[in-house]
């Protein structure tokens, strides 16, 4: 990894390290029966308050629907040609989303296609590797898995919620990922957008947090439209980071109903046998009362 | 094989059985092995505990198949090689994730059990003391364990644990080195942590629950109500409140087992990360050495652990104080010598403690949740002090006290907690309002426990006309 990403993300976490260690304002110095009393009552939960505290913006919510094939195909087609330019997702073949999508593989070589890879294949980021090093110095993380990392609301309120910033060396920033070290690729498709700034928290210390984005510039969609495609991309994302979630859901109640069963069977069972124990002629579970 | 001829079958059983002890294990282990007929719900969680660990070697050997012990093909080979390219192998590995909880869970549910029915008492001291063996086996199997998926999570918490040694004055770090067999968590470290997991700490752990089940078979079962069966035997030397082990408890168990799965496979099948409790969501990420995530800890069964290491500000000091509480847990026999042992009738005091015995083991895994800020370290190391004044007051228990031993018990208590706060405030380890915000959680317990104690002595007594035979049994009571 370069030294200039790495010297950032040191002296980032640095920052971190102190905010959480810091010994902030004094809460309660003059006030020590008054504290007491506080702590009694809210002891428990108390315990989670913290100096880390941040104020986070509002998740957008959004419902995921695997049977939607139209939204999930509209999502491979943006992942595969979009974000594989930079992302990989080496946990998926290409293959493995024919079926995933509805798709015969003719239809699927002509409708998705393997950017060049061969249809079995992983799929790998199709930026060289040299460009990695030379611009964008830090690996973009693989999406492989990132449904499993951040939830769905999180997905699509970050995929929306880019902003303009201009102290960032890419003139942007997140409202849910806080110096975010993406571009603003959707920016485009989505115009630019300016932050909602309130007076807030970050890390324990009061500071301007952008809480939610207003349009700043109009893009080639409607906000409806971008809307539309950013959900779209989360469903797909949603899909290949839990491949199996039919299998899941076909299985799961035969698997719970046969041990339900089991469990009254063994329990008729346990009766009758014990049966001859409860009723056995010392009547042992008397004496002694 | 003829089956029908049930003469022949007899006769090859019975060439095995002259060579091989079958039917005398059988009848001495099973149907001929007394056990009490009282057994409640609490008794189910060590056979399953065992089904767990029949379940996690069986997953396990599965997984090992697939895995690939090497930093850079290890991430992948989980999630891509095992999860997907493998049939069922997303199966495989949920039951294992799930079921290395459940294996925490019942064995914290089995300990609590015997915890309540003196099972560590006179002639169990040594059974229990396996057991606590059995739980560090177990505890280091499930640490091992953690690294080899090679996610962010995986990687720092190892990284943390093997620099616990280096709080070893002076031989520390050379020794850390040598464990992990390199400067930092790397390619030895997996290698190594891996052949441990698979190996050498499985077999160690059947070797102690096979013990634990010799040891349990010589001395016999305890039960809810603590009164010894083998007092009381009939003129074939039957305990006359014995019943043979199967069918009796075996019928039961299988209910506990079939009931347990419904719970279990829900997991698996609807919720195998657990809400981020039994895979932390970070772990969906893969390692990177370059970037340490802002909160490190462990998976929810060593968090109340975690949160005593916190609270303690130094780093060996923190940890000699967790790696206390296994020392206090093996040290109950010596500490609880009351010839009662049942909890039942045992006096409402000792119940209040048992019970906040549990409780503030809770609290701490809560506290070790959050974040490590300074107001959780200090809540954790008041709850801590809490936890370990459950152990230490024992003791006190043991016979019925004077209202002056209790005057002098509570005075010594409190000075033993507030030293270690002046010990704190001496070293400006926190500040003072935070101290003094949290100080009142052990201050009133003792207080509770001890005002409690004076002002209704019968509050303290146990009860003094015991069962001489099991009073009751069943699933509930």
């Amino acid at each position: 990894m370069p030294a200039l990403e790495t010297g950032r993300k040191h002296t980032q976490f640095i920052r971190q390290e102190q905010a959480m260690t810091k010994h902030n304002a004094p809460l309660v110095n003059h006030r020590v029966l008054l504290a007491l009393a506080v702590g009694l009552l809210g002891s428990f939960g108390g315990a989670a308050r913290s100096s880390v505290a941040t104020t986070q913006p509002p998740l957008r919510p959004i419902t995921v629907n695997l049977q939607d094939k139209a939204a999930l195909r509209n999502g491979a087609l943006y992942t595969l040609h979009m974000c594989v330019a930079c992302h990989s997702l080496q946990g998926v073949r290409y293959s493995s989303l024919r079926k995933m999508l509805g798709m015969n593989r003719t239809q699927y070589e002509q409708v998705i296609g393997t950017n060049g890879s061969h249809y079995h294949d992983t799929i790998i980021s199709t930026m060289p590797s040299g460009v990695i090093d030379a611009f964008v110095k830090i690996l973009p993380p693989d999406l492989t898995v990132i449904a499993r990392r951040r939830s769905p609301a999180w997905l699509y309120t970050y995929l929306t919620s880019f902003y303009v910033d201009p102290s960032r060396p890419n003139g942007v920033n997140n409202t849910v990922r806080y110096n975010v070290a993406m571009p603003d690729v959707f920016a485009p498709m989505q115009g630019l957008q300016k932050p909602v700034m309130v007076a807030g928290l970050r890390f324990g210390s009061p500071a301007q947090v952008a809480v939610g984005v207003q349009p700043l510039t109009q893009g080639s969609m409607s906000r409806a439209q971008f809307d539309r495609t950013a959900r779209d991309i989360v469903d797909f994302l949603y899909a290949v980071g839990h491949p199996h979630e039919q299998e899941r859901a076909r299985l799961g109640p035969w698997i719970l109903g046969l041990f339900l069963v089991l469990s009254v069977l063994t329990y008729l069972i346990y009766r009758l046998y014990w049966r001859r124990v409860i009723t056995s002629e010392e009547r042992w579970w008397r004496v002694g009362k | 094989m003829n089956s029908s001829n049930p003469s022949r079958m007899r006769r090859v059983f019975g060439w095995f059985d002259d060579r091989l002890p079958i039917s005398a294990m059988w009848r001495s282990q099973l149907t001929r092995y007394p056990a009490p007929k009282n057994f409640n719900l609490w008794y189910f969680f060590g056979s399953l505990a065992m089904v767990v660990l029949v379940l996690q070697l069986a997953t396990g050997l599965f997984l090992a198949i697939h895995y690939q012990p090497n930093p850079d093909l290890a991430y992948w080979s989980v999630l891509r090689g095992i999860e997907r390219d493998s049939r069922w192998g997303w199966l495989i590995r949920d039951m294992h994730i799930v079921g290395a909880s459940a294996f925490f869970l019942l064995v914290y549910l089995h300990m609590y059990r015997g915890i309540m029915y003196g099972s560590y008492k006179k002639p169990r001291e040594l059974l229990w003391l396996i057991g606590i063996f059995i739980y560090l086996a177990l505890a280091a199997e499930a640490f091992l364990g953690y690294l080899l998926p090679w996610g962010q999570m995986s990687y720092w918490g190892s990284a943390v644990v093997t620099n616990f040694v280096t709080a070893v004055p002076v031989i520390g770090k050379p020794i850390a080195t040598w464990l992990r067999g390199s400067f930092v968590v790397g390619l030895p470290t997996l290698n190594r942590f891996f052949i441990f997991h698979v190996f050498l700490v499985p077999v160690l752990l059947l070797a102690l629950v096979l013990v634990h089940l010799i040891a349990l078979h010589h001395v016999g079962s305890n039960n809810p109500d603590g009164v010894e069966i083998h007092d009381n035997v009939n003129d074939s030397s039957w305990p006359r409140d014995g019943i043979p082990f199967h069918p009796y408890y075996t019928v039961k168990d299988l209910f506990g087992v079939s009931v347990f799965f419904v719970a279990f496979f829900w997991f698996v099948f609807y919720n195998p990360g657990g809400w981020g409790l039994l895979l932390d969501k970070l772990n969906y990420t893969p390692a990177n050495i370059l970037h340490t995530p802002a909160d490190i800890h462990p998976l929810w069964f060593f968090l109340p652990f975690y949160a005593m290491l916190r609270g303690v500000p130094d780093k060996l000091y923190g940890i000699l104080a967790f790696g206390a509480s296994f020392v206090l847990l093996a040290c109950l026999p010596l500490l609880d010598r009351s010839p009662v042992r049942s909890i039942r009738y045992r006096s409402v005091l000792y119940k209040l403690n048992i019970l906040m015995m549990a409780f503030s083991f809770l609290w701490l895994g809560y506290i070790a949740h959050g974040f490590a800020t300074e107001h959780n370290m200090v809540y954790g190391l008041h709850v801590t002090e809490v936890f370990y004044s459950t152990f230490l007051l024992l003791p006190f228990f043991n016979r019925r006290r004077s209202a002056r031993v209790k005057i002098v018990w509570l005075f010594a208590a409190e000075a033993v907690v507030w030293l270690i706060d002046l010990w704190m405030y001496s070293i400006h380890a926190h500040g003072w309002d935070l101290m003094l915000l949290t100080d009142w959680i052990p201050t009133l317990y003792l207080l509770l426990l001890f005002g409690l104690a004076i002002v209704f002595p019968a509050l303290a007594h146990d009860r003094r006309q015991l069962p001489q035979r099991l009073t009751a049994g069943g699933l509930f009571h």
